[in-house]
């Protein structure tokens, strides 16, 4: 029965049928818990909005405002209170104006009267001016009368020297035609000499053929036709292709340069790069799998298998110094398997100091020779194919390598399990 | 000054756009123009003694001799018959030609829409890019003189229209009724010399299409002279009775009443093809009905793009050429900014279709470097009185009141310096 009453959210009866109601206890009767202590409604809030928020009388909502001192709800203005400032139709005048005209707009006569607020921006470019005399003096020329330098001025006053607009509104009918460059030229040779008459040191000149050539070939950068335009476009494809083709070979002998200098460091110092790479690792000598990411810079930094150094990271088994790093690929460990196999060694020795260390860089050589080989594979490939195109560009020709740049590679190819190793970077691995 | 919120101060300017298709004329501030009145006036002999309320009063300059005339303006007066009222067009070529009737239209405009006097408002005037120093001068004159304005501004529409668009420098397509131009604007002012006009515009689609619709044996009678109509099916013979008159009405009344019910037809049923016209694409597109004022009801198919083909399919005078070639005479440190902003305005830039076939017209010219952007405003209301929008804008900013001429102005230097205070 109580718990219809709960769901039905049905009020408790107030008395319970027990012993004690019926007998009567000796005890104070329970006093009913003290109401939960209602919460107030915000003002200004919603009483929609309100119910919300309590729904049902027992539990405080999750969400109350704390501040219920003034609700969220702006306070209505409270109007009638004050009087409102008038607006009144009332002239003006405009400082930026010559004629003291009157003009009216709507303003609160309570503002205090000040300057016209919009005067401030009247703004001019300052034009350079001469007299008479002076025109006289210096600024007579060939080809300009007086007459036309002062319409010439004044225009540069009325459009603020926008030359453009200068050469479109010249009055043509009294003066001949001029285009917006030599009206340029005049103007600041004027101020050229008007500012050397002032003393001033630094005096600007105005290049008119410079301007009239770029302008010439502005014009014809926009006039190109579309077939001229995707003309360029494909050759400058063009360009782009040859200049990687160029990086890629640049590239390619540099790596083959580091590959000879690898290998005969190794014969004479086998340790050397051994022992100088690590140390960048050791940051992170656990996660090999970090090494991945870097994987290709170092290949081509060293070439061979760099074994991280496992002193600084505790207790390991020594065999675990032989595993091969991550970063060796799938080619390259079956390369060394098959070389393993081919000298009759075991895969997986017993790991004794030494052996560890004479195994490690046995691999080590193993995968160098590798890539060393399938870099001279690559060269061969590349010189065959040049003498190709050099035979396809002259026909009849021939061209013959001479022999000590040919290797005796087919002999000892088998070696490798003809199987070529890609040396990593270089894109277009030749399969033969 | 809350008043003067984003630089703007009102002054109670007016501005007035004078257009071949009508006057525009309205409070600066405003988003539109109070009224759009139809630019023709029409004249009739005043033989009736009493005065009716819409006929302004000559002057007293009038002598007893000549004939008196009544004036009407505005379309509930010309859109009514009456006996020998002949309708006579103020404009020519974009500018004001017949001062006597446009100083009527003046009066009528400070009467009944301003319903102000003159003397209390500053006024200013869009012009056409070509107008005449001699034209500028008089309607200056006329202003001051007459209406004695306390401050007169005039300014060519396409920089009006370029302001509207938020762009000071633009090259602005306007296509209006007596013809199409492209006016590059620099900083505000226009370049004079390089622009560039056809006489292509509503009228000439309006008249195209008044010989279609007449070469198909469709009856033109406009509304005013119909008394009653039955409905009919699809291109059923029309049933409707003409309303009795005692005379005739005038040739210019009709021509300028069909020309309004073949614009009805213009604005609903005409559309420009995307591409250039092709009886088979314009073939797949669906038909549009319509009805004319004698309740005949027909569908129109590819004849709808047929007849807005002129407008662009012109080897010298499509809307696409004349806006490159504009652009083509401006000096070529300015071309990339014209050709970034294309401003279209207009009204018959509204024809369906007309931005992006102009757009795709266009772009086919730009030079291959340079950013080709389209500005149409999206409201018909925007796109119609683009220049009058921008008049309302200018006159209402707070630096543009030194630029005013004023009456002290005008009296102490004349009318000739209106060349050099409006540019
Ligand atoms: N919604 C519309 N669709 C098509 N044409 C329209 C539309 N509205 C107006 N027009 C046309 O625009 C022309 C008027 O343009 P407008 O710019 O007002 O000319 P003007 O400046 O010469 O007075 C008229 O020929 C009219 O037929
Ligand atoms: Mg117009």
């Amino acid at each position: 029965m109580a718990d219809v009453r709960d769901i039905m959210e049905l009020e408790h009866p107030s008395q319970e049928v027990t012993r004690e109601s019926i007998i009567g206890s000796d005890k104070q009767k329970k006093r009913p818990p003290p109401p939960t202590k209602t919460q107030k409604r915000p003002e200004g809030m919603h009483r929609e909005v309100f119910a919300l928020l309590y729904n049902d009388s027992k539990d405080v909502s999750p969400l109350f405002p704390s501040d219920t001192g003034h609700g969220y709800k702006q306070t209505k203005i409270k109007l009638g209170m004050r009087k409102p400032r008038k607006w009144k139709w009332m002239q003006f005048t405009n400082p930026a104006r010559t004629d003291g005209t009157i003009f009216y707009h709507w303003r609160r006569p309570s503002d205090e009267p000040k300057e016209y607020p919009f005067a401030k921006f009247n703004k001019k470019v300052d034009v350079v001016t001469y007299t008479d005399a002076e025109y006289q003096q210096h600024l007579r020329v060939d080809g300009w009368s007086k007459e036309e330098t002062d319409h010439m001025i004044e225009l540069a006053q009325r459009f603020d020297l926008r030359f453009i607009l200068m050469a479109d509104r010249y009055d043509t009918e009294k003066f001949p035609k001029r285009s917006v460059e030599d009206i340029k030229d005049r103007y600041y040779k004027i101020c050229g000499v008007m500012s050397k008459l002032k003393g001033e040191k630094k005096i600007y000149t105005y290049d008119v053929d410079h301007e009239k050539r770029r302008k010439e070939q502005l014009k014809k950068l926009y006039d190109r036709t579309q077939e001229q335009i995707e003309e360029e476009q494909f050759l400058m494809l063009e360009l782009k292709k040859i200049e990687a083709r160029k990086k890629e070979r640049e590239r390619k002998t540099q790596d083959l340069q580091k590959l000879i200098s690898q290998a005969d460091n190794q014969t004479e110092t086998p340790k050397k790069a051994d022992k100088k790479i690590p140390k960048k690792k050791l940051a992170n000598p656990s996660r090999p799998s970090r090494v991945d990411t870097t994987h290709i810079f170092q290949v081509v930094e060293t070439a061979g298998i760099k074994f991280p150094d496992y002193k600084n990271s505790g207790v390991s088994l020594r065999s675990q110094r032989m595993k091969l790093p991550a970063n060796v690929g799938q080619k390259k460990s079956k390369g060394i398997e098959q070389l393993l196999q081919e000298m009759g060694l075991e895969l997986n020795p017993i790991p004794t100091e030494e052996i560890c260390q004479h195994f490690n860089e046995l691999r080590s050589d193993m995968v160098l020779l590798m890539e060393i080989k399938s870099a001279l594979s690559t060269c061969e490939y590349e010189l065959q194919s040049l003498r190709h195109q050099y035979e396809a560009v002259n026909p009849g020709r021939t061209l013959t390598i001479p022999p000590q740049l040919l290797s005796n590679l087919e002999l000892d190819n088998k070696v490798g399990g003809g199987e070529i190793i890609d040396v990593v970077g270089s894109p277009s691995t030749p399969t033969s | 000054m809350s008043g003067m919120l984003y630089g703007g101060d009102e002054i109670g300017a007016l501005v007035f756009d004078p257009g071949h298709h009508s006057l525009r004329v309205g409070y600066a501030q405003e988003d539109t123009p109070k009224a759009e009145i139809p630019a023709v006036v029409g004249v009739a002999p005043d033989d009736t003694p009493k005065i009716e309320p819409e006929v302004k009063a000559e002057d007293g300059n009038v002598s007893s001799t000549a004939p008196a005339w009544k004036y009407y303006i505005d379309t509930t007066f010309l859109h009514t018959p009456r006996p020998s009222m002949e309708l006579h067009s103020y404009m020519k070529d974009g500018m004001i030609e017949n001062w006597d009737l446009f100083e009527k239209m003046v009066d009528y405009s400070y009467d009944k829409i301003i319903q102000s006097e003159s003397q209390y408002h500053p006024i200013l005037f869009s012009e056409c890019p070509w107008n005449l120093r001699q034209k500028r001068e008089k309607l200056t004159e006329i202003m001051f003189e007459k209406y004695k304005v306390p401050a007169f501004f005039l300014v060519k529409n396409a920089a009006l229209a370029a302001f509207a668009n938020g762009r000071a420098t633009a090259l602005v397509i306007d296509s209006g009724a007596t013809h199409t131009s492209a006016v590059p604007v620099l900083d505000g002012y226009v370049i004079t010399n390089a622009v560039v006009k056809s006489p292509l515009g509503g009228d000439y689609l309006i008249l195209k299409a008044r010989e279609m619709l007449e070469h198909i044996g469709i009856d033109l009678t406009p509304a005013a002279l119909i008394a009653s109509k039955e409905v009919v099916r699809d291109k059923d013979k029309p049933k409707y009775t003409k309303k009795k008159l005692p005379f005739q009405p005038t040739n210019s009344w009709m021509a300028y009443m069909i020309k309004r019910t073949v614009q009805d037809f213009q604005q609903s049923v005409i559309q420009v093809s995307e591409s250039p016209f092709d009886e088979r694409i314009a073939a797949g597109f669906p038909t549009v009905q319509h009805e004319f004022p004698t309740g005949y009801r027909q569908d129109f198919g590819p004849e709808r793009f047929k007849l807005a083909e002129v407008l662009f399919d012109h080897a010298m005078l499509g809307a696409g050429h004349i806006a490159a070639t504009s652009a083509g005479m401006c000096d070529v440190d300015i071309r990339p900014a014209l050709y970034s902003s294309v401003v279209l305005t207009g009204g018959n830039s509204l024809v369906q279709g007309f931005s992006d076939r102009l757009s795709r017209d266009l772009s086919s010219r730009t030079p291959g470097s340079l950013r080709l952007k389209m500005i149409a405003a999206n409201g018909t209301v925007e796109r119609r009185f683009g220049a009058w929008v921008g008049g309302s804008i200018l006159a209402s900013i707070g630096t543009f009141q030194q630029m005013w001429m004023s009456m002290q102005e005008y009296q102490e230097a004349g009318k000739a310096q209106i060349d050099r205070k409006c540019p």
